[in-house]
């Protein structure tokens, strides 16, 4: 069946295999048809018809990928993955064919009031309405209700955003989840209701609105503080706290932004890197409800590390990576604690 | 001699007992992922993919394989460019990726013992934190394994120096397609006990025997490394002045060279600020302490100089160094974004012959109408005519096929040689009479007839 995917970016791949060594699901597996290349060569032949749309290995496939891009930056082509896996996902897993467990989550965030209603019973930073500021705090749609305290701690340390109540969801959820129109229409509606630029806490959120608004229009939270105030003091902490980060999928291989986050945690603790902190925790959106054997098995080797590295703080720049290490620290009973940058910020830097 | 049959099902549940059932894919998804590797335009469907765990393992499969006569083609990452892993008459695809443990790195013995899905990049990586070096770096590096680049015989950017692969291959493990495991060399450094068929598997693309333990040799790391770059007005002078600085009693590290077209395409996409006006773009370095590293620069400038280098810079710093090698990473990237289809070639001819080489690749991409831009290895002679086109386009694709075949035999007149580091595989097989001779390749097939009396390692390719 052809027509699934835009030929220019299936053409790109040259198969050299350079994105295999990135790919996590690869690593998992170290099979050849659970990687960037062996996916694209899938792709490739339902689109010459050589396998069909619905082959179980096709359908596996698709969503055994976690869609974290990580072999975007390493393909020597350009090949853009994540939107040849957006335009796979939109085929797919179109109505009956979408997971039950889905349904309620993308339900719940399609509407604007439905994003508020559910906000209302968490104390989320808020100001009445858009005072005409150029620039707003955005306050997602399940970190509003998981995490209110990210988007209070984002306000204290930038309160010269504006937040106002009246916004929905950035339509990321629906996008990486086959409703890639729905998706986009979402991050235009948001656009609209949030003129001027748009600071985000949630990296997967940044990456998505960028792609649609353009990247001139978003700032995830760390982009913005380190352009408000320049280059910070590395090397002078004023803690002796050990911080380590674990970086958002889509902000680092999709925007770009690693090196900001790391600076500003620098200025408050020992910041420790971790081996594996640019890759995949295996929340990954969605995946981590989806397919948690699979999430588990892709965040064992972080929550190792952590524990190796004996860290105080794990910083987060996203809520999926949030709830997924929150959830793998209490299961090891580790000592660490999970937090948000915002809120590692807003508790122990000088704001 | 190629054998054809395809296995049946009692061969499939023989082989399942052997590696484990979740080992053995037959399904058409897994399938389709298997059968290309890195090559344009080659394609082949095997009819399963196994991937075993041990020699043990390895030796099972060959045994079953052999006995139905079934074809075998080993894999490492699938990183080839000459189609070299490709199933031509299907059988079954033996992914060594699941062999992938680093067993020792000895700085007592300076060796390294692996499974050959060993990552090239992990080898390198673990040898350097015990202060040794494994020389060999091809451009897949990251990705490919240790098993792939010796069956390949790897080159890479430091090979006028150091050397390819095959210089650093102390031992070998083997399973034979019968199902013997043979073992040739080992830790040492002097060993002449019997033919060298560690040295005969170097590069025999998996079509001899199935290499399941390497033995490979590490040097000390050199202190530190000094990089520069020079531009000249015609490949002529770059050439000389290769001949120049080598001449001049430097063994550089690197000597990588870009020509007019690959200039152009670097600028287009990376912005580097390079000069698009000049023939050609010279990179050189050198490794060691810090005097000799002086002093080979200091020389090597000077060649550049006298042979009239338009502008010469040295790295100040290793992020200038960084900058400077940018050009020579970028040239594949910025080639495979002007069409959706890129032959990458590796025609090789002696280091005095390479202006005439490209020179002649010039002449041929006008005549025919083709975007063709050459890089490549300047110090061992080394060329990677690379065309780009759209595989919609078929005279085009038949076009730069029949340009290669006339830039094969340029180099073949001119002393070289077909591949010097992409292999034979499928896509040069039917040229290597023409540079071996009838003689010689009748005494290829004798050897594999010796190895392999049933024909079922990769057939179809080297010695069939």
């Amino acid at each position: 069946m052809s027509g699934i995917f835009t030929p220019e970016l299936l053409d790109r791949c040259i198969s050299c295999g350079f994105c295999l060594p990135a790919c996590p699901t690869y690593g998992l597996t170290a099979v050849e048809t659970s990687s960037p290349r062996g996916r694209i060569n899938l792709m490739r032949a339902i689109e010459t018809g050589t396998l069909a749309e619905n082959d179980p290995t096709v359908l596996e496939e698709s969503s055994f990928c976690l869609g974290c891009r990580a072999c975007e930056v390493v393909c020597p082509a350009g090949v853009q993955y994540g939107a040849l896996l957006e335009e796979w996902r939109g085929r797919l897993w179109h109505g009956g064919r979408r997971s039950w467990r889905l349904k309620p989550l993308l339900w719940a965030v399609n509407r604007t009031p439905r994003v508020r209603a559910l906000g209302l019973v968490r104390r989320h930073a808020r100001t009445r309405r858009a005072n005409g500021k150029a620039a707003h705090l955005m306050l997602g749609c399940f970190e509003r209700v998981l995490y209110p305290r990210v988007s209070r701690s984002a306000r204290i340390l930038a309160p010269e955003l504006s937040v106002p109540p009246a916004q929905g969801c950035c339509g990321a959820l629906h996008a990486h989840n086959g409703e890639l129109e729905r998706g986009n229409q979402l991050a235009a509606e948001l656009g609209d209701a949030l003129a001027g630029t748009i600071v985000t806490t949630a990296g997967g959120c940044a990456a998505h609105l960028a792609g649609v608004l353009g990247p001139g229009r978003v700032r995830e939270l760390s982009q913005w503080l380190a352009q408000r105030d320049g280059a910070g003091e590395p090397g002078n902490p004023r803690g002796d706290m050990r911080i380590g980060l674990q970086d958002s999928c889509h902000l680092r291989n999709g925007l770009d932004v690693y090196r900001e986050p790391r600076e500003l945690l620098a200025q408050v603790g020992e910041y420790v890197e971790l081996p594996s902190a640019g890759a995949c925790c295996g929340a990954a959106g969605t995946y981590a409800i989806l397919r948690p054997r699979d999430s588990a098995r892709v965040l064992a080797r972080h929550l190792d590390e952590i524990a190796d590295a004996g860290l105080d703080v794990i910083a987060v720049v996203n809520p999926g990576c949030y709830r997924q290490l929150e959830q793998g620290v209490r299961r090891r009973r580790l000592r660490t604690r999970v937090m948000h940058l915002a809120e590692v910020l807003a508790a122990y830097g000088d704001v | 001699m190629v054998t054809t049959a395809a296995p049946g099902e009692r061969l499939r549940d023989r082989l399942e007992q052997a590696v484990g059932a979740r080992n053995v894919r037959g399904d058409p998804g897994a399938l389709v992922t298997y059968a290309t590797d890195a090559t344009p335009l080659q394609r082949g469907e095997p009819d399963l993919v196994v991937f075993p765990a041990s020699t043990e393992e390895v030796a099972a499969v060959l045994r079953l394989a052999d006995e139905a006569r079934v074809p075998v083609i080993p894999r490492g990452s699938g990183t080839n460019l000459s189609a070299g892993t490709v199933p031509l008459s299907g059988g079954i695809v033996l992914v060594l990726t699941r062999m992938n443990r680093l067993l020792e790195i000895s700085d007592a013995d300076l060796v390294a013992v692996c499974e050959p899905g060993v990552r090239t990049i992990e080898l390198a990586e673990a040898a350097a934190a015990k202060g040794l070096l494994f020389p060999p770096d091809p451009g897949s590096h990251t990705t490919a394994t240790l098993g792939g680049n010796v069956a390949e015989c790897s080159g890479g950017l430091r090979a006028l120096k150091y050397g390819i692969t095959r210089d650093y291959v102390l031992g070998v493990q083997a399973v034979l397609p019968t199902g013997e495991v043979i073992r040739s060399g080992g830790r040492l450094v002097k060993d002449v006990a019997g033919y060298d068929l560690r040295r005969l598997l170097c590069g025999s693309e998996g079509t001899l025997a199935v290499m399941t333990e390497l033995t490979l040799r590490l040097v000390p790391a050199p202190e530190s490394s000094g990089t520069g770059m020079a531009y000249f007005t015609d490949l002529r002078e770059a050439a000389r002045a290769v001949s120049r600085v080598l001449a001049s009693g430097v063994l550089p590290v690197t000597l990588e060279f870009l020509d007019q077209v690959c200039i152009g395409a670097v600028e287009d996409y990376a912005c580097i600020g390079l000069d698009t006006d000049a023939g050609a773009l010279l990179i050189f370095g050198q490794d060691g302490d810090a005097h000799t590293i002086e002093r080979d620069m200091e020389r090597i400038a000077q060649a550049c100089e006298a042979e009239g280098a338009t502008e010469l810079r040295i790295a100040g710093s290793s992020a200038e160094a960084a900058e400077l090698l940018e050009a020579r990473r970028a040239v594949l990237p910025s080639l495979s974004r002007l069409e959706p289809l890129t032959i990458l070639e590796d025609a090789t001819v002696p280091r005095s012959r390479i202006a005439d080489m490209v020179e002649h690749i010039q002449a041929v991409a006008r005549r025919r109408g083709l975007r063709i831009g050459t890089f490549g290895h300047a110090g061992d002679g080394n060329l990677h005519p690379t065309v780009v086109l759209d595989p919609a386009d078929q005279e085009a694709v038949q076009g730069a096929l029949e340009a290669f075949d006339e830039i094969f035999a340029k180099a073949i007149e001119l002393d070289g040689s077909i591949t010097g580091e992409h292999g034979v595989g499928i896509v040069k097989l039917p040229q290597l009479e023409r540079q071996l001779g009838a003689d010689h390749v009748a005494l290829l097939r004798r050897i594999k007839a010796a190895f392999d009396p049933h024909g079922i390692l990769n057939p179809g390719k080297l010695g069939s």
